[in-house]
């Protein structure tokens, strides 16, 4: 075998050079190895539901509120199971839920769902800058895997901006976990 | 082996390791599993209780001891619990006078679970159990609170096997199989 050229003209020793780059790979391979070992001993894997329907709130203006629901992948929540409410202040009408995807089921005949990204801006009878107000969320899901959760509730608290300002910053009811694998 | 193949090889075991590294860090719960392993153990949270039905009998579990109980967690708002119910109506009637007992355990409104139970033709207890139901499946490993729940005991009284989600019929009868 030719000893190989590096590019400042030197050469390196070719068996070990080769030790090195053999080594290296088996690492490499190594590594890949405990990943796919690592992930199939997982699982299957089911959310807990304050992480599969992840409430939030953001306060919009002085007596505007906006709900969401980030429904993680393989989830979905029912239209007819979702409610919200504030408190102390009382909400100008009933809150408008867009049109989620129809579903027909055996039992209950036409049923409403919905996945992904949800918004739903809850408008306040009285602004009330500055205070503090609970938005509640009543909600019921389940997986695609095949479960359903038992009826949910969350609360998250936020403080109205003052008139003419930005709108505050979301708040989650439950704070986002690092996690390689969610 | 060139230089630059021992070098890009190295980078590749660097990044190999770090990546690594930061998925069990971060990795959090990725290995939990969804219901605590609890067979073996006597199944006394279960067989201990006593619920009632639609028109309020009261029904101990404990009347049932001996045979080899399927208590099955459900409820009409859960799709998936329903769909499986009738291989559950199927199996009481095939290997129900040979010491099989399916008991139903409904997070529901009566109304509601008188209403299926009809239309599955319902051959086993359909007892209510209230939110206090989804506590009580959680005692029995059932970590998420979810919902279809299945838990066999077997004719000594402890836990055979658990279920978090559909129990496929071949499955069912399988493990029915071996403690009939």
């Amino acid at each position: 075998m030719d000893s190989p050229l590096t590019s400042t003209g030197s050469t390196v020793k070719p068996s070990r050079a080769d030790g090195l780059a053999r080594i290296a790979a088996t690492i490499a391979w190594v590594n890949a190895a405990l990943w796919i070992g690592v992930a199939a001993a997982a699982g299957p894997k089911l959310l807990e539901p304050e992480r599969a329907f992840a409430f939030s709130v953001q306060a919009l203006d002085e007596k505007t509120v906006e709900a969401r629901f980030a429904i993680a992948n393989g989830y979905y929540l029912y239209r007819e199971k979702l409610h919200f409410s504030v408190e102390p202040a009382s909400l100008a009408g009933l809150p408008v839920l867009p049109p989620g995807k129809i579903k027909d089921d055996e039992f209950f005949g036409k049923v409403e769902t919905y996945r992904g990204q949800l918004a739903v801006k809850l408008a306040l009878q009285q602004p009330a800058p500055g205070s503090k107000v609970v938005v509640r969320a009543e909600s019921q899901g389940c997986a695609d895997a095949g479960v359903c959760y038992p009826p949910q509730v969350q609360n998250v608290t936020v403080t109205l901006p003052m008139p003419g300002t930005q709108p505050e910053a979301p708040v989650a009811a439950t704070p986002a976990r690092k996690s390689w694998f969610n | 082996m060139t230089a630059w193949q021992w070098q890009f090889g190295g980078l590749i075991a660097v990044a190999g390791a770090v990546a690594l590294v930061a998925g069990i860090y971060f990795g959090g719960d990725a290995g939990e599993p969804l219901t605590a392993d609890l067979r073996g153990k006597e199944a006394t949270g279960l067989l201990g209780i006593s619920l009632p039905d639609t028109k309020g009998h009261e029904y101990p579990l404990a009347q049932w001891k001996g045979k080899v109980l399927i208590v099955n967690f459900w409820a009409t708002w859960c799709g998936p619990c329903r769909e499986e119910m009738p291989e559950f109506v199927k199996a009481q009637r095939e290997f129900g006078d040979r010491g099989v007992q399916f008991i139903g355990i409904a997070i529901d409104q009566p109304d509601k679970i008188d209403a299926f139970a009809a239309e599955l033709q319902l051959n086993y207890p359909a007892l209510v159990g209230g939110y206090g139901a989804i506590e009580l499946s959680k005692t029995m490993g059932n970590r998420l609170g979810a919902l279809p729940f299945t838990v066999i005991v077997d004719r000594a009284g402890r836990v055979a096997h658990t279920q978090l989600g559909p129990l496929k019929e071949a499955h069912l009868r399988s493990i029915v199989g071996q403690l009939m």
